[in-house]
Formats: structure tokens, C-alpha cells, sequence
């Protein structure tokens, strides 16, 4: 070790920062390439509409347009947009790159300009004429399940896509049969626009030559674009090369095949030029993925004595005009943890995917756990409420006790490690509990709106044991001790903003005992990093990290074999510590990395049947997903005549297992639960009647500001995975899930003085003050 | 309600024009008089009894599109009523709705009501949502406001 | 987000600005901040074939006191506005207001007369200067005219000043430290849901409202009602009355309902800070 304390575990600002900072990280829009032309792309004004006619010769004849195509040009020769969402029945609709005869959801991408610049190119997508002949438009995922509603696709005969169930645990009827109380509720989950401040951004470029085709692209799954983009380019993926540069911002959005990677490629291969695309913000807004999107019907049974017996759940799930990569399954994830952090014996979830004339929704920050914590955090406090007892008390009942795990769900998964008991004993504690009832008791008898929230969750992360991943869960890593001691670390998850060139480096460092200077992580190319299953899930270091681990250790393993050469020993002699190959009792001579790299790469004096070199790969395959979980406390008061909510403490415990980098962990929190307030006080998308998208822009949707978000207090307890022999379990998430319902829960508690019971989200003002005149004389 | 039901916009307007009902009834038909009302009306041809094309630069000062549609009039109950339904398509977006016109006698005036469905698409409907309503408003009051100084100076 | 084709002229004096807009009419726009017209521009809603821009004209931006007044240049940027010691001494009410547009790049770059000639309904510095009673001065070919702030918001979007004008100075009176901007923002725009400036002395006070309408308005039925009374009560008597009068805007950010509650919630407050000040 080139310091005495380890890496691991130490809060170290990241790697990756002085170059983003200063503006020197390269984006897909800072690729420059000879020859480059740029595409823009007419996208339909309508929800829904027949095609008339497309008139694109004035838009080709404006001097520097190269060349413009609809969907009747290149349908045919560039493939349908893949989802890779393996669900019983489900129906879906071709996805073609362009629009065919009909447009489906307003951005729905009609046609395509390529010109010299991308000033000419908007400039030719003005003078492309389309007839739309305008057809009704389905908006609302309820209205569109009842007969004789408007179709989305017509052709299709009906909106429902699917329609999953899951039963699980005891029987769900004798549950019901047996309780005292059957509470309802009506929770929504409002859409949201993931609005990463780096739009969706795509280079093209084809090598004729070599038939080779290498693709930029600002996407968190690089590795997933190269297994299934051949289907619809038509090139074997040995040569294809997918780079993901900076990415400016995923939350999920960026788990995606996109129509536009593809056509891209197309037209790059058309058209023998390498071909740029940069998303505008008018178009992320409308045609990047949504999430969320989900309207529940809840029903507890519950005895007197709180206990509760079993829950059911109809969920109708707004999946948009379209399938994207995952759609459709995530709504089903929500199914994995639907009982959140509770024994709750029997369950029944079903959820319909319905089509409307929208934008897809897809995987957004949490992804189908984020509405499952938020509605059982809901109804426990709904329960408790309703039965008069302790919020505190009813969840702790139910709470699994440390010894229980690994704890098997009735949703059908195995806990893998926790103890909630103690995040929620911790959070108290740095919420100082005690006296923050005392002030809302105060507050409450000045008159004001004074509310604590609570939310204690678990949520599934390390994504995941290939039987339940779709494309594959399993990672991919390799390090290569150089000839110059340095390390070359190559991880096959596609980390951007996660961490993981910090971290990865802190946990290679530590294992090789090398300075972490020396240590480079590459990834997101490739070419360069030949496999991998990409960063989503949480999974980058529980999984991806432990692919690493494991090839360290295998470089260890084979550099102790040629040491034990060079000592002239057995290997079992040889000892490693601090950087340092030693053989105890045998030899004082002790052999430090530069010599040993050295001696592998030049290959003058090797062991027997020693192949050269440091380098070692391996897949690592999770034997099951990992399940952190925490405790979130916040405490708002709302301004009596605005409506406004003001976050006047926010207390926030997680437990992701081992910690390999705690400042990355606090920052990950931090931003999730900023995303967390943003969905829960006043983030949503907006569609007319009509499905015209209202939030177009920022001007209209409205983002969490630094100005919004309070100061936290960020606490953290430890319990291991047994997963992965790093511990960790993943924390991109955490703060998204945990925390929504902790502020909503809050808001309502700071209205219960005045009878208000239920709040939609977003709950913002105006909704908020609606709810106080419905209960209170209107002040003024 | 949830999802939140955003109404297309609904516009109500009344306003007193300075002409008996028939005079104000024939002048709602007659593309010469409607082409110096409508606001921005760039030009206006009958196609067919009570069809009409016309090009209108409208917006607000600065935002200004140019929109080619067209406009039909029908349910038409001399001199008490009519309805005007119009569809214009331009560079920032689309423009689509119906107004049901009600005249009604009023002193030395005609008071003509107006309920507009409108709806908007494209880009003024992804950008511009907060300013739209209220320049359809304004719209049909520099409509009235034309239509008036029209009568007055004809009377 | 590609502007279509424009020429662009840079002129150094008004005179000239005046004379590059008479020459070219409806296809030009004048350019000072650019915060509302180059996301127009951008978002292609906005198409000017001529981009004058008048904000390297250096006699332009200024903040002087002459004879009780303060004079504003127009290329004044708001946070000029809001760290200008004279002003915060002297009219402290626009300070005030600058304080709350946009964000800290909005307000370096963005300027007071791009603001008042765009005149968008939910801008702020509507509200202080209707409730200063500024005079607003603009330059054209027939000479420079003076209008006073009740005359210079038409409509939406649209102010007095004639197509081949230029705004060239806003002159606000010295006021005491009575006065209070307060806003309710636009979640996502910053921009006012219902902004309301107060200016207060011992006769009266005079209120200014944006945000609620479509365009900016004196709440007169306000001032009449509060008259010379202080007190609590007279205060909440008078803020009801915010709204009188005016059709407020409704949108998916705030229902004209609430608009108008803001209106009279904001009013009640800015009356009780100025007079507690």
C-alpha cells in the first residue's frame, strides 16, 4: 500500500472532476470529424395523425442540403427499435425509425434533413410540407381501458398491451376474508421528464473499407447498442464500435435504443459521411423517454391491531405510443417490492400497460420502485392513521428482525441483508426526533402548518442475476498490470457521473498496493472495453466492481507464481502485502511491482509454461440482486395562504452496504433526493386533451434548483451484502426512492390539522392551497 | 383529477359593434370586410360560398408566424347566429378550433358573443402555453375593435 | 435551437439604431440583452431578416440622479440595477425587484428596456414601475417622446413604443424606504405568477401588479381603499381588492383563481413590508 490507510472507504473527491470543471471533458457535440454533416429531424405537431402527403423538394433544394428522407426512404432498409422487455402476450406495435403513414405522439420523428451545417439542415426541415390529416388522440391511460374509447394504434384493435399478475405469499382471498378493515387507496405516480442538461447526442461514422461503423453516442448502455443495433443496421457487431463520451446526464433516459442511433448510422452509411445529430431541448422534452406514469388502486387488509394480512394492487401503467428497450417491464419491477421493507404475507399485483398518444415512458431514476416505496409508504402511514396508531410503531411490527435474512418476500425475491430497525433508530437520532414533535406540536398550537414525514424503504439494486435481466446481468472487467507498473483498469459498466474511475481506481489501488495515481479506468468504448452489460440498476460496483476484484485477484494470483520463480520457491511461499511479493524465511529480497511487470512483459526469465504478461479478465455473474434500504425523515411547513412548501429539515439514513467511497455515496444521495423533490413538490409533464406536450421546455417544467433543496443530514449504517465479496450494494437510486414519499408524507402530516387526508403529486401550491380552501375559510 | 385535464383553451368574448344585426351578420361573411379585421389577415379568397383561404401573419410583436389556413362558415341562422370553424397550419405550429357566434339587438349596437374552442399544436403549444390563451384574447378583441371602427366609419 | 438567417448591425449611436430601424422596418429587431429574443430566435418563433443590437452603444447604460429623479439608461442590466448604490439608496423598489429576475446570468446579461419593451406579462420590473410612476422615454425619427408608465403597457406584449423606436431611459423618483416588491414565482420560468410592488408615504400608496394579467396594472381599487389608513386590518381590507377589475391569466402553472389569490396574498404582504420599513 502506497499509504497507510486504504483507499477503500476514504471520501475522496473524484478523478473525473478536473476535467468536467474546467470544460475539458469531450460530449458528442465536441466530436469534430472531416466531412461532417448534420441531421435534423421534423417531428409531427399531432398526437395522432393519417399522413397525407410529403413534399421534401424545396427542402432539397436549398443549396448545402445533402439530402432529406422520410419514413417511405429509409423504413424498409433500417430496422424496427427494439424492446427487450420479455413479457407473456404482449402486443406491440412496429417501432420503425421514421413514421410511417401515421404519427402517433407529438415528436413522433417524420423526417429527416442532412446538410453541411446544422443551420441548413433546420433550415430545409422548414420547408418540408406534410399533410397531416389530424386523428383523435388517446391521452388518458383510464379512459383509453374502456370500450369504445379512441385507439392509439387502430390497427391494433385495442390499447391494452399487457396485462401481468403476480400472486405471492399466502392466499390473497383469505387474507382479505380474514381482516378487520379493508383500506383503499388511489395513488398516482404522475409522468416526469427526465431532463438530463445533456440532450441525446449521436455521431456516425462509416469506414467503407473496412465496412466498419463506429457510433458516438451519449448513452449509458454502449455495450446493449452493439448486441442490438446489427438487427437493424445490418452489420455483424464485429464491426461495429459503439463510444459512449461524456454523458452530460442518464437517469435512466439514456437506457435506450433509440430510433435516432440507428438512422444515424444509416444515413452515415447512405451516405458515405460521417453524420452528426444533437438533440434540442424542445426535442428532449418530447421525444427522449418519460417515467413514471402509473395510476394504482390499493387495497390492505388489515386487523385491528395493525397487523396487516395481505395487499392487492391494479396498476395501470401509461407505457406511450411506443415499446421502448425497457417499457414495459418496468412497470413490473414495481411488482419485486411492492411490500416495501414489511412482512406482509399475501400479495396480488396486477398492472395493465396501456398505449396512449404519447411519448414512451421508460426506466427514470428508480425505475418501478419508486412507485412501489411510494405507495406502501403511503398506506402505511394511511393505515396508521386510519387505525389510530404510532406510524413508527406500525412499520417497525412489520419490519423483518436482522436475524431474518437473507428474507424471502411474498413479491418472490430474497432479501439479501439488512437492518431496518436500525436506519430508523439512526435516522431518529440525527432527526432528533423527540423535540422535533415537540415542534410541531408548538408550531401546530401557533397555527401553523407544521408536518413530519417519514419513509423507510428498500429498494433492488446490483442489476442483476441474468435469469431476470433481459439482455443478461452479469459484468465484465479486466486489469492489466503494465510493463510500467501502472494499471490499466477496464470495466465493461459505462459509468457517467457514478464515480466509478474513483472508485474502481481506490479499490484496485488498495488490492495491488500501487499509488492511485497509477490506476486508469477505461470504459464506454467498445473497442476498448470488449464486453459488458453497461451502467443501470445501481449496478456499476456491485456488479462491475466485483468483475474487477476478481481480475485483480487473478493478477495477483499469476504474479505470485512468477515471483515464487524469481525467489526460486513454491508459490504458496510467497506472500503479498503492501505492493510488496516477499518469501518469508526463505529469501530477504522482497520484489516491488516495476521489477515483477518488468520481468512478465520482457519474458527474459518465465516459469514453465508462463504465459507473458498481467493481464487478467472475468465475468462476474450475481447470484441474486442486493436490497439496500434507509430511513428518510423530513419535516416542512406549508405557508398557509400560498400553499408553499418550505423543507425546514431533511434527515436521510441509507445503508448500502460497505462504502467504497463515501463522498461519492453522500453525493449520489444528495442527488437523488433533489430529483425526489422535484417529483414530490412540483415536477410533472403535461399533456392537453388533445396530447399536445405543454411542457415543452424549462421554461414550463420545472427542474429542482439549488435553491430548493434544504440542508440535509446525511447518516449512513453498514450492512454488508453477501452478494459480492466488495459488500456493496448500490446507492444511484436510494435517494429518488426513499425520499418522495418522506416529503409527502410530511406535507400531508403538516395539513392533517385541517382534515386534508390526500394530496396528488406533485403537490404543489396551487394544489395545496386548493386542498386548505376545501377545509378551511379562505385567508387572505 | 388525475392525470391533470388541461382544456384546450375556451375563449369567451362579447363585444359591442356599432351596426344593426344584419349589417354585422353580412359583414362576418364578407371576405373584403373579414380581410381587414382579422388581424395580420395577409390575404383572404372565397373558395366556395362561405369557404375561405386566407394567410395571416399573427402572434404578438416579435413572435409573429406566418399561417396559411382555411376558414368555413355554416349553421347559419340570419341574422342571429353562425358558426366559424378554422384550421391553419404555419411554421411554429398549428392552429385549429370552432367559434359559435351569437348577435344579439342591443341599443344603436350589436352585441356579439363569441365562445371559441381553439387548439394549438407544435411548437407554440410546447413553448409558449402560458402566453397562448391570452393572445387568442387579444386577438379577438383587435378583431372586434377592427370590426367596430369598420361599422362606425361605414355607418 | 438553429436561428434562421439574419444580417447583423452593430450601431454606435441611437441615431443610427433609429435610422437602421426605419430602413428596415418589420424585419428588424433590436437586440440589447438578448434574453427574450434570442431564445425566440433560436426556437425559430422569431425569424427578424435584421438583429440590430444596441448594446455596445456606451451612452446607453447609465444610472444618474438628476434634479429628484434617478435616470436609467436602457441597457442598464438588471443586476446593475440591483447592486447600484444609488438606487438602493434612493429607489430602492427596483433594486429590490432586479433582485428577483431569472437567475444570476439572466441578470448580468439581461437589461431594463429589453425588459420593458418585451413586456412579457409575468416580467417584474412592470410591477415597480407602474407603482414609481416612472417616466419612459423613446427615441425615434420624429424625436424623443416621453411616456409615462400607466401609458406604456398596451397589451400583451405590446407597449407604446412605435415600431421605429427605441427606448433610451426610464427615470424613477426619489422614493423613501417604504416600498416592497413581493413575488410568488413561476416554478420552472422564474418568472412572476403574481408580482406585486408597493410605494408607500404618508398620502398614500400606489401598487403595482404583474404577472396576473396580461399585461401589468395599478391596483387602484388597492390604493383608494387602503387611503392614508396603517392598520392591519385596513391592510387586509384593501389587498382583497388586488384583482379587481382584471381578467387574470390562467395556465397549467397557475389557475386564474389562484393568480388572482397571489395577487391579493402578495399585495397584503408588499403593503405590510413597506410599511414596516
Amino acid at each position: 500500500m502506497s499509504d497507510a490507510t486504504p483507499y477503500i472507504g476514504r471520501a475522496m473527491k473524484r478523478v473525473e472532476d478536473p476535467r468536467l470543471i474546467q470544460g475539458l471533458g469531450t460530449y458528442t457535440d465536441d466530436l469534430r470529424l472531416a466531412g461532417l454533416l448534420h441531421a435534423c429531424i421534423l417531428r409531427s405537431p399531432h398526437a395522432h395523425a393519417r399522413i397525407r402527403r410529403i413534399e421534401t423538394s424545396a427542402a432539397k433544394a436549398i443549396p448545402g442540403v445533402v439530402a432529406v428522407f422520410t419514413g417511405a426512404d429509409v423504413n424498409d432498409s433500417c430496422g424496427a427499435v427494439p424492446c427487450a422487455a420479455a413479457i407473456p402476450d404482449l402486443k406491440a406495435p412496429r417501432h420503425t425509425v421514421l413514421a410511417g403513414d401515421r404519427v402517433y405522439f407529438v415528436g413522433h420523428a417524420v423526417a429527416v434533413a442532412v446538410a453541411t451545417d446544422p443551420y441548413i439542415a433546420c433550415d430545409a426541415i422548414d420547408e418540408i410540407e406534410v399533410d397531416y390529416d389530424p386523428l383523435p388522440a388517446v391521452v388518458n391511460a383510464m379512459e383509453a381501458l374502456k370500450s369504445g374509447s379512441a385507439l392509439t394504434h387502430p390497427d391494433m384493435g385495442a390499447n391494452v398491451a399487457f396485462t401481468h399478475v403476480v400472486n405471492g405469499g399466502s392466499d390473497i382471498d383469505a387474507a382479505f376474508r380474514n381482516a378487520d378493515r379493508i383500506i383503499k387507496h388511489r395513488l398516482y405516480h404522475q409522468r416526469l421528464t427526465p431532463m438530463p442538461i445533456e440532450p441525446r447526442a449521436v455521431v456516425a461514422s462509416y469506414h467503407r473499407g473496412e465496412g466498419t461503423l463506429t457510433l458516438w453516442t451519449s448513452t449509458q448502455i454502449p455495450h446493449l447498442l452493439r448486441t442490438l443495433l446489427p438487427n437493424m443496421l445490418g452489420i455483424p457487431e464485429t464491426k461495429l464500435r459503439i463510444v459512449a463520451p461524456e454523458v452530460g446526464g442518464g437517469f435512466g433516459a439514456k437506457l435506450n435504443v433509440y430510433a435516432e442511433e440507428a438512422l444515424c448510422a444509416h444515413l452515415a452509411m447512405r451516405l458515405s459521411a460521417p453524420v452528426k445529430w444533437v438533440e434540442s431541448r424542445r426535442e428532449n422534452a418530447a421525444s427522449t423517454i418519460h417515467g413514471r406514469d402509473q395510476i394504482g388502486d390499493y387495497e390492505v387488509a388489515v386487523k385491528n391491531d395493525g397487523r396487516i394480512l395481505g395487499l392487492k394492487a391494479t396498476s395501470v401503467a401509461d407505457l406511450g405510443a411506443y415499446l421502448q428497450l425497457l417499457t414495459p417491464a418496468v412497470p413490473t419491477l414495481t411488482g419485486l417490492v411492492l411490500t416495501g421493507c414489511y412482512k406482509i404475507p399475501a400479495i396480488r399485483f396486477e398492472v395493465v400497460g396501456v398505449y396512449t398518444n404519447k411519448m414512451a415512458t421508460d426506466a427514470y431514476r428508480g425505475a418501478g420502485r419508486p412507485e412501489a416505496t411510494y405507495l406502501i409508504e403511503r398506506l402505511m402511514d394511511v393505515v396508521a392513521n386510519e387505525l389510530k396508531i404510532d406510524r413508527l410503531d406500525l412499520r417497525l411490527k412489520h419490519f423483518p428482525a436482522p436475524g431474518d435474512f437473507p428474507f424471502a418476500t411474498s413479491c418472490g425475491v430474497t432479501y439479501d441483508s439488512g437492518n431496518y430497525q436500525g436506519t430508523l433508530a439512526k435516522a431518529k437520532q440525527l432527526a432528533d426526533w423527540d423535540a422535533l414533535m415537540a415542534d410541531r406540536k408548538a408550531a401546530r398550537a401557533a397555527g401553523k402548518l407544521f408536518g413530519v414525514g417519514v419513509s423507510t424503504y428498500v429498494e433492488i439494486c446490483a442489476m442483476g442475476p441474468s435469469k431476470a435481466m433481459p439482455a443478461g446481468g452479469w459484468e465484465w472487467g479486466c486489469v492489466r498490470m503494465e510493463i510500467s507498473a501502472k494499471v490499466t483498469v477496464i470495466t465493461g459498466v459505462t459509468p457517467h457521473g457514478q464515480g466509478q474511475e474513483t472508485s474502481f481506481a481506490q479499490i484496485v489501488a488498495d488490492r495491488l498496493g500501487v499509488p492511485i495515481e497509477d490506476v486508469a479506468v477505461l470504459k464506454g468504448d467498445t473497442n476498448v472495453a470488449h464486453y459488458g452489460r453497461d451502467t443501470y440498476g445501481s449496478r456499476g460496483t456491485a456488479v462491475g466492481g466485483t468483475a474487477i476484484v476478481m481480475s485483480v485477484d487473478k493478477v495477483i494470483k499469476k504474479a505470485k507464481t512468477l515471483a515464487a520463480h524469481l525467489f526460486e520457491t513454491l508459490d504458496d511461499y510467497v506472500v503479498f502485502e503492501n505492493g510488496k511479493f516477499k518469501a518469508p524465511g526463505i529469501t530477504a529480497r522482497e520484489i516491488a511491482w516495476s521489477e515483477l511487470a518488468a520481468e512478465a512483459y520482457l519474458a527474459k526469465n518465465l516459469p514453465a509454461g508462463f504465459e507473458p504478461g498481467l493481464e487478467a479478465s472475468s465475468f462476474f455473474e450475481p447470484e441474486n440482486f442486493t436490497f439496500p434500504f434507509g430511513t428518510h425523515i423530513c419535516a416542512v411547513e406549508v405557508d398557509r395562504d400560498t400553499g408553499e412548501v418550505a423543507i425546514t429539515k431533511y434527515v436521510a439514513v441509507d445503508d448500502c452496504g460497505n462504502q467504497i467511497n463515501p463522498l461519492l455515496v453522500e453525493g449520489q444521495v444528495q442527488g437523488g433526493i433533489a430529483h425526489a423533490i422535484g417529483q414530490a413538490l412540483f415536477e410533472q409533464t403535461i399533456y392537453d386533451e388533445n396530447g399536445q406536450l405543454l411542457t415543452g421546455e424549462f421554461m414550463d417544467y420545472a427542474i429542482p434548483r439549488a435553491t430548493d433543496i434544504p440542508e440535509y443530514t446525511l447518516g449512513s449504517t453498514v450492512t454488508p451484502s453477501p452478494v459480492n465479496p466488495l459488500g456493496v450494494k448500490g446507492v444511484g437510486e436510494a435517494g429518488t426512492i426513499g425520499a418522495t414519499p418522506a416529503i409527502a408524507n410530511a406535507v400531508i402530516d403538516a395539513l392533517t390539522p385541517l382534515g386534508v387526508v390526500h394530496l396528488d403529486l406533485p403537490m404543489t401550491p396551487e394544489r395545496i392551497w386548493r386542498a386548505m380552501q376545501t377545509r378551511t375559510v379562505a385567508t387572505v | 383529477m388525475w392525470p391533470p385535464r388541461v382544456r384546450k383553451v375556451k375563449l369567451t368574448v362579447s363585444h359591442s359593434v356599432p351596426a344593426d344585426r344584419q349589417r354585422v351578420f353580412d359583414a362576418l361573411g364578407d371576405p373584403a370586410i373579414l380581410r381587414r379585421c382579422i388581424p395580420g389577415c395577409e390575404s383572404l379568397t372565397a373558395t366556395a360560398p362561405d369557404a375561405y383561404e386566407a394567410t395571416l401573419k399573427i402572434g404578438v410583436p416579435g413572435i409573429k408566424g406566418v399561417y396559411a389556413g382555411i376558414a368555413a362558415i355554416s349553421d347559419k341562422h340570419p341574422p342571429e347566429s353562425l358558426t366559424l370553424s378554422f384550421e391553419g397550419k404555419g411554421g411554429p405550429g398549428f392552429v385549429r378550433g370552432s367559434a359559435a357566434i351569437v348577435l344579439s339587438p342591443g341599443e344603436a349596437a350589436t352585441r356579439v358573443g363569441c365562445e371559441a374552442d381553439v387548439q394549438v399544436g407544435g411548437l407554440i403549444a410546447a413553448v409558449g402555453s402560458r402566453l397562448i390563451e391570452a393572445t387568442a384574447r387579444k386577438l379577438a378583441g383587435d378583431f372586434f375593435n377592427q370590426l367596430s371602427k369598420e361599422m362606425s366609419a361605414t355607418t | 435551437m438553429y436561428p434562421a438567417n439574419f444580417d447583423y448591425v452593430r450601431p454606435s449611436s441611437v441615431d443610427e439604431a433609429v435610422a437602421l430601424l426605419q430602413k428596415h422596418g418589420d424585419d428588424a429587431k433590436v437586440l440589447a440583452g438578448g434574453h427574450s429574443l434570442i431564445p425566440a430566435m433560436k426556437l425559430r418563433l422569431a425569424q427578424p431578416h435584421v438583429v440590430i443590437d444596441i448594446g455596445r452603444i456606451a451612452t446607453l447604460s447609465y444610472i444618474r440622479e438628476a434634479g429628484g429623479t434617478i435616470a436609467i439608461g436602457a441597457t442598464t442590466t438588471h443586476s446593475e440595477v440591483e447592486t447600484s448604490k444609488l438606487l438602493r439608496e434612493k429607489c430602492p423598489l427596483l433594486s429590490e425587484t432586479a433582485s428577483h429576475i431569472g437567475d444570476l446570468q439572466v441578470r448580468n446579461k439581461g437589461t431594463i428596456g429589453g425588459s420593458l419593451v418585451h413586456a412579457d406579462p409575468a416580467s417584474d420590473y412592470p410591477a415597480p414601475i407602474l407603482a414609481l410612476e416612472a417616466e419612459i422615454d423613446l427615441v425615434g425619427p420624429r424625436g424623443k417622446r416621453t411616456v409615462r408608465a400607466d401609458q406604456f403597457f398596451v397589451d400583451l406584449l405590446q407597449t407604446a413604443i412605435a415600431a421605429d423606436e427605441i427606448l433610451t431611459e426610464v427615470r424613477v423618483p426619489v422614493t423613501s424606504p417604504s416600498v416592497a416588491y413581493i413575488k410568488t414565482e413561476q416554478k420552472a420560468s422564474g418568472f412572476a405568477l403574481a408580482g406585486v410592488a408597493v410605494v408607500a408615504s404618508p398620502s398614500g400608496v400606489r401598487v403595482g401588479v404583474t404577472g396576473v394579467a396580461p399585461k401589468a396594472y395599478r391596483a387602484t381599487a388597492v390604493e383608494q381603499t387602503i387611503g392614508n389608513q396603517r392598520t392591519a386590518h385596513a391592510i387586509e381590507l384593501a389587498a382583497a381588492h388586488a384583482a379587481d377589475g382584471v381578467e387574470p391569466l390562467g395556465d397549467i402553472h397557475a389557475s386564474a383563481q389562484f393568480r388572482a389569490h397571489l395577487a391579493r396574498v402578495n399585495t397584503r404582504r408588499a403593503l405590510e413590508r413597506a410599511l414596516s420599513r
